[in-house]
């Protein structure tokens, strides 16, 4: 009975996905930056295209106010189209202690993954290789990690869902993972590898380390654009179902 | 009387009855609710949701907040710190039922 009990609750939890609409802005945000990322490394330099592209990827400010405008939109169109239809819901607040626990962590795992790597640089050589590999297991540790977040948010909201976005996410993670595979890693002379570590890279590593960060960035640009696809989709196909069961605002009877 | 009867009868008969036990349950995973979301998550009639909210408020589990949208009235629902810890204590009297080894434990 508890674990009915509990789902009850989950329903509660996951109201605010109820109509799609957050899916469908993250979908178009990501797919936005998945586009820019991956067109900055397609584009040729000199076409009026690149002009955009450079300066869409340099507008911060553009982005943070795109940020802004899709939450007041999200709100605005709770406002008009959910609340009316389906009743209003004040989610919970974090406490303070509770968000900085989480911010904690997140800055940990944001960072403790980069320091295991580069740290080990320094200690051992033979290390280098990794970054020379990059192309082929980044893509599919970030997907993993990204389908891993939105499969904990499907048990946090009992919605299905986000638990197939999550699967999916993680399966274009370790495809882009395999595709950079088969196209071969960059070449790398093992001596130069074993150069000590301290001293300026050689001229001989320059074009591979060049080449190897272009491809992870082509990689997460193109899981950025897939999870968008994926988030859109899933997004709209939720609105539509919502906007049938409900078709109107309730109204009182009098 | 045995343990597990004496668990029984010492469960909240306010939250037990099943339309409240749903709102409660609700209304725990959230800060605060209108009526509308408590009516078609229920499925409800507004009598019956209007009764039973009552109800919870009588036993101090529920606090009513009469606002307005916009120009639009608006009330809000959200549970009372008695409410949340009546509904903890709930659960785990439940489970106590349920699972009578966890108690010993």
């Amino acid at each position: 009975m508890d674990s009915q009990i509990e789902s009850v609750m989950k329903r509660g939890r996951g109201y605010w996905f109820v109509d799609g609409f957050t899916e469908i802005l993250a979908g178009i945000l990501f797919i936005l930056l998945g586009g820019i990322t991956l067109l900055s490394g397609i584009v040729p330099p000199s076409s009026f295209l690149s002009q955009f592209v450079s300066l869409a990827e340099s507008a911060a400010i553009v982005k943070f106010l795109g940020l802004i405008l899709a939450v007041l939109g999200l709100w605005w169109l709770k406002d008009r189209f959910t609340y009316p239809r389906t009743g209003f819901v004040r989610e919970k607040g974090v406490p303070r202690a509770q968000l900085l626990i989480f911010l904690r962590n997140a800055v940990l795992i944001a960072i403790l993954p980069v320091l295991g790597l580069i740290i080990p640089l320094f200690v051992v050589p033979a290390v280098r290789g990794a970054i020379f590999s990059m192309p082929v297991w980044f893509p599919p540790v970030l997907g993993i990690f990204w389908g891993a977040l939105c499969i904990l948010l499907g048990e946090w909201t009992a919605l299905r869902r986000f638990r197939l976005l999550g699967v999916v996410i993680m399966l274009a993670g370790i495809s882009i993972g395999i595709w950079q595979l088969t196209l071969g890693l960059p070449n790398v002379p093992a001596d130069a590898l074993r150069a000590n570590i301290l001293s300026p890279l050689p001229d001989v590593l320059w074009a591979p380390v060049k080449e190897s960060l272009n491809r992870v960035l082509a990689g997460v640009g193109l899981l950025t654009l897939l999870s968008g696809i994926a988030f859109a989709v899933s997004g709209l196909a939720t609105f539509l179902r919502y906007r049938k069961e409900n078709p109107v605002p309730y109204r009182e009877e009098s | 009387m045995s343990e597990p009867l004496r668990n029984l009868s010492d469960l909240d008969r306010v939250i037990h009855e099943p339309a409240r036990l749903l709102l409660v349950a609700l209304l725990s995973s959230v800060e605060s609710a209108d009526f509308l979301f408590l009516l078609k998550e229920s499925r409800l009639t507004k009598g019956n949701l209007s009764v039973h909210l009552s109800r919870l408020e009588e036993a101090g589990y529920l606090r009513v907040e009469k606002t307005f949208r916009g120009k639009i009235p608006h009330t809000e629902f959200r549970l009372t710190p008695k409410g949340k810890t009546a509904f903890d204590q709930y659960r785990k009297d439940l489970g106590l039922i349920v699972n009578p080894k966890k108690g010993r434990g």
